[in-house]
């Protein structure tokens, strides 16, 4: 097996090859993944900078879960070369709450137990969840449930933040609210975060750079925040551009 | 089928006439609320049907319709049962059946708990315990008792093992499938918060077997008191089992239907006792937040 196993400290992030770079939080170079002789990642190379926000948009089978699970750490079986930060955090679609522990129990789970719960809850109270510290997961709701993973992955001070489509099963105005709260609490934690998401407007404005994922590749790295980009990215995902939203009537 | 469709009059809606509106009706008059017809609450007229049973039944059996020697009328049970008491012997066998179900139980759940861990937890365990669990548990329970009595003998042993092995055989089966059927994203999400192996045992794997162990229990507890009628009426010497078949050889129908009435209360508070656990172990489900 190639693989590299990637947990490495901030300052030993460095790849012998491409010398060294203090600056990135990812380096992933030449990373090939076949599920039964299916090839889903075809030579990847991306690096990611520290507190930098990366969006991957992708159809679905495009193999943009599998490059976040191999960074995650939830996949043993690529090749290649993937180098990670020590403090990584998921956020997936499903909250993925253990329903039979309570909110703050959920958020404060295989941290160390000394000063955890008073992080906890400071996490907690930064998604605006405090008060439903001490009730169970099943009585959250949706956008509720993903705040209480969002403050569950940001408790643990993450160099490296991923986000597995986070908002993909919430309703739209939530979804809305979330992605404030998002760029909110990233720009105070400075995270490196990689977001994988389907949807191109959330791609555009959350992110510092887009990239689309087709066949296992990856395309051209885009900037946010120049017009037009919107349109561009849907045509690289095969999709005739339709006019914003905004501009439809009704 | 033969029916006759009328054909439509015209080809789509006709376009509907701009005709006097009908005045507009009151919504909550459109579905009648259901309507109890005697305003007694719920519980009490559930149990009018037992009650019925029983006063008819007394009443047979004081006209003579019924032969005590078939059976006895509710209130010979009711004084067969003071009676008993009374004697201080209905107090001692209920203790004797108590006891040996109690120290079954005990055995059997939880060596039933500790085969599901190991084969829930460990390929070995599984590939060495769960094949033979599962042939195990084909074996019918009743059917081991000569073995049995010839292994232990005819003291308390013989009726503890039969517990033990009937009460062992739903736990396995149940903590088994409810560990293996722990949701696998909940594992994941265990390991991306840095849990270890035995971490992810401790809070994501026995937490999510625990429904399915209760449901082991619960039947654990019904075959438990299966097999203690049976194995008190074949050989015992105390026990409820026992005083229903002293009572056989005397044609005491009174004592019969008392141990039967006996063995159905007891039924029923244990069911009653794996519900407590129940709402107390799996408050999760339901998000009570009080107490």
């Amino acid at each position: 097996m190639t693989t590299t196993a990637a947990t490495t400290t901030p300052a030993d992030l460095t790849d012998p090859a491409g010398g060294t770079d203090a600056d990135l939080a990812v380096r992933a170079t030449g990373l090939h993944r076949t599920f039964d002789g299916r090839e889903v990642l075809a030579g990847i190379d991306l690096d990611i900078r520290r507190g930098e926000f990366v969006a991957l948009l992708g159809r679905s089978g495009s193999g943009k879960s599998t490059l976040l699970r191999a960074m995650a750490g939830l996949d043993p079986d690529f090749s290649g070369r993937l180098l990670v930060p020590e403090r990584r955090s998921v956020v997936f679609q499903d909250h993925r709450l253990q329903p039979w522990k309570r909110v703050l129990d959920n958020v404060v789970l295989g941290l160390p137990r000394a000063g955890a719960r008073a992080a906890g809850l400071t996490a907690l109270d930064e998604v605006g969840l405090a008060e439903r510290a001490r009730d169970w997961p099943v009585t959250l709701s949706g956008g509720e449930a993903q705040r209480a993973a969002l403050a569950r992955a940001l408790v643990r001070d993450p160099e490296l933040l991923l986000l597995d489509e986070p908002f993909g099963a919430l309703d739209a105005l939530t979804r809305i609210r979330m992605h404030a709260l998002l760029r909110e609490l990233c720009g105070r934690h400075r995270p490196a975060v990689l977001l994988v998401t389907h949807d191109v407007d959330e791609a555009v404005a959350l992110a510092d750079r887009v990239f689309v994922l087709t066949d296992g590749r990856l395309g051209t790295a885009h900037s946010t925040g120049r017009p037009g980009l919107r349109e561009e990215l849907l045509a690289e995902l095969g999709v005739v551009a339709t006019p914003l939203p905004a501009a439809q009537p009704g | 089928m033969a029916t006759t469709a009328a054909p439509p009059a015209t080809t789509g809606p006709a376009p509907r006439q701009p005709s006097a509106a009908s005045r507009l009706i009151d919504a909550s008059t459109l579905s009648r609320p259901r309507r109890s017809w005697v305003p007694l609450p719920h519980w009490l007229r559930r149990l009018a049907g037992p009650a019925l049973v029983v006063v008819v039944w007394q009443l047979l059996g004081t006209f003579g319709e019924i032969n005590q020697q078939i059976l006895a009328t509710p209130s010979q049970v009711l004084s067969a049962g003071w009676q008993l008491t009374k004697d201080g012997e209905l107090g001692s066998n209920l203790l004797a059946s108590l006891q040996r179900v109690g120290f079954g139980l005990l055995i059997g759940v939880t060596v039933g708990t500790l085969l599901a861990v190991v084969a829930g937890l460990f390929r070995l365990g599984e590939e060495l315990v769960d094949s033979t669990m599962q042939i195990v548990r084909s074996l019918p329970v009743l059917g081991l008792m000569p073995l049995v009595i010839i292994w232990f003998g005819v003291g308390e042993a013989p009726k503890i093992a039969l517990v033990a092995f009937a009460s062992a055989c739903p736990v396995y089966i149940n903590t088994y499938a409810g560990i293996r059927g722990v949701d696998n994203r909940l594992v994941e999400s265990g390991r991306v918060v840095g849990l270890g192996q035995f971490g992810l045992i401790r809070h994501v794997i026995l937490p999510g077997a625990v429904p399915g162990f209760l449901v082991g229990l619960r039947f654990a507890l019904t075959s438990a008191w299966l097999v203690i009628i049976i194995a008190e009426q074949l050989n015992a010497t105390s026990g409820i089992g026992y005083l229903m078949n002293q009572a056989q050889a005397w044609y005491r129908t009174d004592i019969i239907v008392l141990g039967l009435l006996i063995y159905g209360l007891l039924g029923l508070l244990a069911d009653a006792a794996v519900r407590l656990l129940e709402r107390r172990l799996l408050v999760w489900r339901h998000g009570f937040n009080g107490a």
